[in-house]
């Protein structure tokens, strides 16, 4: 682990789901952030600027999908890994995968959530 | 008669007989002799129809009175008991003075003929009788798409429109369909399909068409035959197997999010209890009750949809109603800090309703209502309020809130089946529930919503027992 703490935003409108994975995730040594819906996600990676961002693409207004495209095309955070985290099946995975418009996602996690394997791929990917 | 007229008379190939007026026969040929016997002295209908006097309609009789020939159709009895079927000619015999001395009646055998009309008309009959009972839509349209022929049961289902356009018939539409197998059938002469939605006179309908070329007798295609078969109910099983297969990805679906609320509990009771940290353990403890309620309303709900229970109509005292619901939503409400408040009109008084319905209907939409604040985050200060008046006959319930709202097509959308504008959390059951309820009992659900502002639903519900409405379930019959 290096010295500095790496934050993560936990994006989720289900506000138990947001508390479970943040604290999981400070469990294992990072900072985190939550923002309930695409707007405040955005706020937040300003105010904050996460390492990583784990996001719940079913959110209500589909207002997941589009801070994912949000992030992705601005120029300032396009390079923030993002992981979603979904319920819904592989076809989603794969749709998102296939868009011209923005890079497929950086992790993919379904739930229900295993803890290890979230924890792994952050780590991997903010290089912790 | 000279010798070879006589021969001629004589070798005639059918009867022929000349008769005077009183319709005696004075001469016959030997076909006739052959097969009617001695004729002297006797009148034609004794011999031909064993009659004692004249038929009612005579060809000799008027050929007699005008001078004319005339022809008729007749059964004659042969000596031997045959029946024979002949066509009649009578033709006028004058004397030297221009007048009618005797009339000749020359009768063709016309049996086999008549026997063949006969089959004929049969075969005919039955093929009519085939085409007008076989169990599905046949129409016959010609070139300009006209129908010129249907069966009963086309037109039981779709009335008599002899004449008009198939695609206005079929469709109600008033140009040609885009693809028109039809027309099709016209142009290459084979038989083609397709499945097609047409709107009979009891609604609309599923059907399988099948089209093929009616040659005439040139060879040449005259007429196209739609041949239609109902399928509608295949259809309407199917798709109550996909609402099925809908509603079990849906409830995995919702499930996987409950799960992962349980799980994200135990994580924290788990820590909470290892690293001594009360705070941890309780915020655990909450979310390991909130998503076990969650299932169980999810459990609740998905028996609801499976079973179609007929409302048992009760006396219900409305204010005790509306304090009943209003504990139930109680807990949680405080939990989310939202205020929740209920108004009952003091002229409410009593009803007769299905009370497990209503009870479950109210908690249902105030639930809702709970959760349409909890995921608004612009306003602070949030509450639910129920609301119960008197209408005439009727009992209005409205649940209000302050929350987060829904747009126009959400709005629209929100009964239907698997619908749910709460993202992962909504298995898309709840409104379609409440709506199903309020159905059963003869009431109305509406709703007046807009984002960022808030939504109420309004339901009316009478306040004395109707007849009921039957269900749409996929998982019955």
């Amino acid at each position: 682990m290096t010295d500095q703490k790496k934050t993560i935003l936990v994006v989720d409108d289900e506000a138990d789901i947001c508390d479970y994975i943040s604290t999981v995730l400070e469990d294992n040594g990072f900072d985190t952030l939550v923002a309930a819906d695409g707007r405040q996600a955005l706020e937040s990676i300003k105010k904050g600027k996460p390492d990583l961002i784990t996001l719940d693409v079913s959110m209500p207004e589909r207002s997941g999908v589009r801070f994912y495209r949000d992030v992705k095309e601005s120029e300032e955070y396009k390079n923030i890994p993002v992981i979603i985290i979904s319920g819904v099946d592989a076809s989603f995975e794969k749709f998102i995968s296939t868009r011209r418009q923005v890079p497929p996602p950086d992790g993919y996690i379904r739930k229900p959530i295993d803890k290890a394997e979230l924890v792994e791929m952050v780590r991997k990917l903010t290089g912790s | 008669m000279n010798q070879p007229y006589r021969r001629f008379f004589e070798a005639l190939p059918g009867y022929c007989t000349v008769q005077d007026r009183d319709f005696m026969i004075v001469e016959a040929n030997q076909r006739f002799r052959k097969d009617f016997g001695d004729y002297q002295g006797r009148h034609c209908y004794q011999i031909y129809k064993q009659r004692s006097e004249k038929c009612e309609i005579c060809p000799v009789e008027r050929t007699f009175r005008d001078g004319q020939d005339h022809s008729g159709e007749e059964q004659v009895t042969c000596t031997d008991g045959r029946c024979v079927s002949v066509i009649v000619y009578t033709t006028p015999i004058r004397d030297e003075n221009g007048e009618i001395a005797a009339v000749m009646e020359m009768s063709t055998d016309i049996t086999e003929m008549k026997s063949l009309q006969r089959q004929m008309r049969e075969s005919q009959e039955r093929y009519r009788m085939l085409f007008e009972e076989v169990p599905c839509y046949i129409s016959i349209q010609d070139r300009e798409l006209n129908i010129i022929e249907a069966n009963r049961k086309f037109k039981e289902d779709f009335g008599s429109f002899l004449g008009c356009k198939c695609y206005q018939v079929y469709k109600h539409r008033d140009r040609q369909c885009l693809d028109c197998t039809v027309q099709e059938t016209f142009r290459d002469g084979r038989v083609h399909h397709s499945e097609e939605v047409v709107s009979s006179k009891s609604g609309k309908k599923n059907v399988l068409v099948y089209t093929a070329p009616l040659h005439g007798p040139d060879g040449n295609i005259k007429s196209v035959m739609e041949m239609s078969a109902d399928i509608t109910p295949i259809r309407e099983l199917q798709g109550k197997l996909e609402s099925v297969g809908l509603l079990i990805s849906s409830i995995s679906h919702g499930i996987k999010g409950l799960l992962t609320g349980l799980d994200g509990g135990m994580y924290l009771v788990d820590t909470g209890l290892k690293m001594n940290k009360p705070e941890r353990l309780n915020k655990g403890w909450g979310m390991v009750q909130r998503n076990v309620e969650r299932i169980r309303s999810l459990v609740l709900n998905i028996l609801y949809y499976a079973k179609d229970r007929e409302p048992v109509f009760e006396k219900i005292v409305i204010g005790e109603l509306a304090e009943e619901v209003i504990e139930v939503i109680k807990h949680k409400a405080s939990e989310l800090g939202i205020q929740v408040s209920s108004e009952v009109d003091q002229a409410c008084g009593e009803m007769l309703a299905d009370r497990n319905g209503l009870r479950a209907l109210l908690v249902n939409l105030l639930e809702n209502s709970l959760d349409a604040c909890r995921v608004d985050t612009k306003n602070d200060m949030h509450g639910v309020r129920l609301r119960v008046s008197p209408e005439s006959l009727k009992i209005l319930f409205e649940i209000e809130d302050n929350g987060i709202g829904m747009d126009r097509e959400a709005c629209d959308k929100a009964f239907s089946l698997f619908y749910s504008s709460k993202g992962t959390e909504g298995t898309g059951l709840g409104l379609f529930i409440a709506d199903k309820i309020v159905r059963a009992q003869g009431g109305t659900i509406e709703i007046e919503s807009r984002p960022g502002e808030g939504t109420r639903f309004l339901v009316r519900i009478p306040s004395g027992p109707v007849k009921t409405v039957t269900s749409d379930n996929p998982l019955e019959e």
